[in-house]
């Protein structure tokens, strides 16, 4: 196997994912790191936002981490041989506030990465963009929406329980046009 | 206190049900309101920041602490927290929906 040092982002996450799950620790990619790996690194998120399903201890989650190599820093934990950090934020997997149903597996030479789908992808940063007004979360959702196949109804429906539909229906253009 | 046997701690209702009354707050504003060690309070806000129920943003050198617009209970948990409130004395009720919000000029007499 690659050594940390050597590992891409997708690659550092499977294998920390493959490791907590050995441990009875099921985390779910979320966040700007799912954005890099959605669009090739257009957009670079050194923080790997791994959702804490079932709120598993913190006390359980250092030990298993240590195990790999990794030291609890506040909030974050770091590997000496890595530029990335990675954060357990407290589940419920969610995207606004419904419950994530279907999460993607990618298979990578250090295990299998399990990352909300290239559509919860886009939900996640168009929740960001509508509740906070944050730019860069919507310039995100348009690059994941450009390089992936992703379902504009579902995110229509889900814009609507949110009560942003007037909102996406103003963005919707940017989210269906130049797709590859 | 009315959520006290679910949420587990006096503090953790005071700083929900007065977030809810008020949209946001401080943890000097919140612990001064209901007479009680700040600290307290502020161990309170910053749970509820790590859980994911709260988020926070600096004003000057306060820091202000508002609920989650993605947290997936928020509404729910908004409709408890109205309903303990209306549970309160009425006179507690209308002391924490009281928000002077609006700017005062620095120097202005009473």
């Amino acid at each position: 196997m690659k050594s940390i040092q050597e590992m891409t982002q997708a690659e550092l996450c499977a294998f920390v994912q493959s490791h907590l799950r050995e441990k009875g620790i099921n985390v779910v990619l979320s966040g700007g790191a799912a954005v890099s790996i959605y669009t090739a690194n257009k957009y670079v998120s050194h923080d790997l936002d791994l959702i804490n399903l079932y709120s598993v201890s913190r006390r359980v989650i250092l030990d298993a981490m240590k195990q790999i190599g990794f030291i609890a820093e506040g909030r974050y934990y770091k590997h000496p041989a890595s530029r990335f950090l990675v954060e357990f934020p407290p589940g419920p997997l969610a995207i606004g506030a419904e419950p994530v149903k279907q999460v993607s597996e990618i298979t990578c030479s250090t295990g299998i990465l399990r990352v909300i789908s290239p559509t919860d992808c886009v939900k996640d940063r168009l929740a960001a963009y509508y509740h906070w007004g944050d730019q860069q979360c919507l310039v995100q959702a348009i690059l994941v929406a450009q390089d992936q196949s992703i379902d504009i109804q579902e995110i229509q429906r889900w814009s609507e329980v949110e009560g942003k539909l007037a909102e996406f229906e103003h963005i919707r253009v940017k989210l269906v046009s130049d797709r590859r | 206190m009315m959520l006290q046997p679910i949420l587990g701690s006096a503090n953790a209702e005071r700083v929900l049900v007065f977030i809810l009354a008020r949209d946001e707050g401080y943890a000097t504003e919140i612990a001064r309101f209901f007479e009680t060690d700040l600290s307290g309070i502020q161990n309170q806000l910053e749970k509820f920041e790590v859980g994911g129920v709260l988020v926070s943003r600096t004003a000057g050198r306060t820091r202000l602490y508002t609920f989650n617009p993605r947290y997936p209970f928020l509404m729910e948990l908004k409709s408890l927290l109205e309903k303990a409130l209306s549970f309160y004395p009425e006179e507690a009720q209308e002391k924490l929906r009281l928000n002077r919000r609006r700017p005062r000029r620095r120097g202005k007499p009473l």
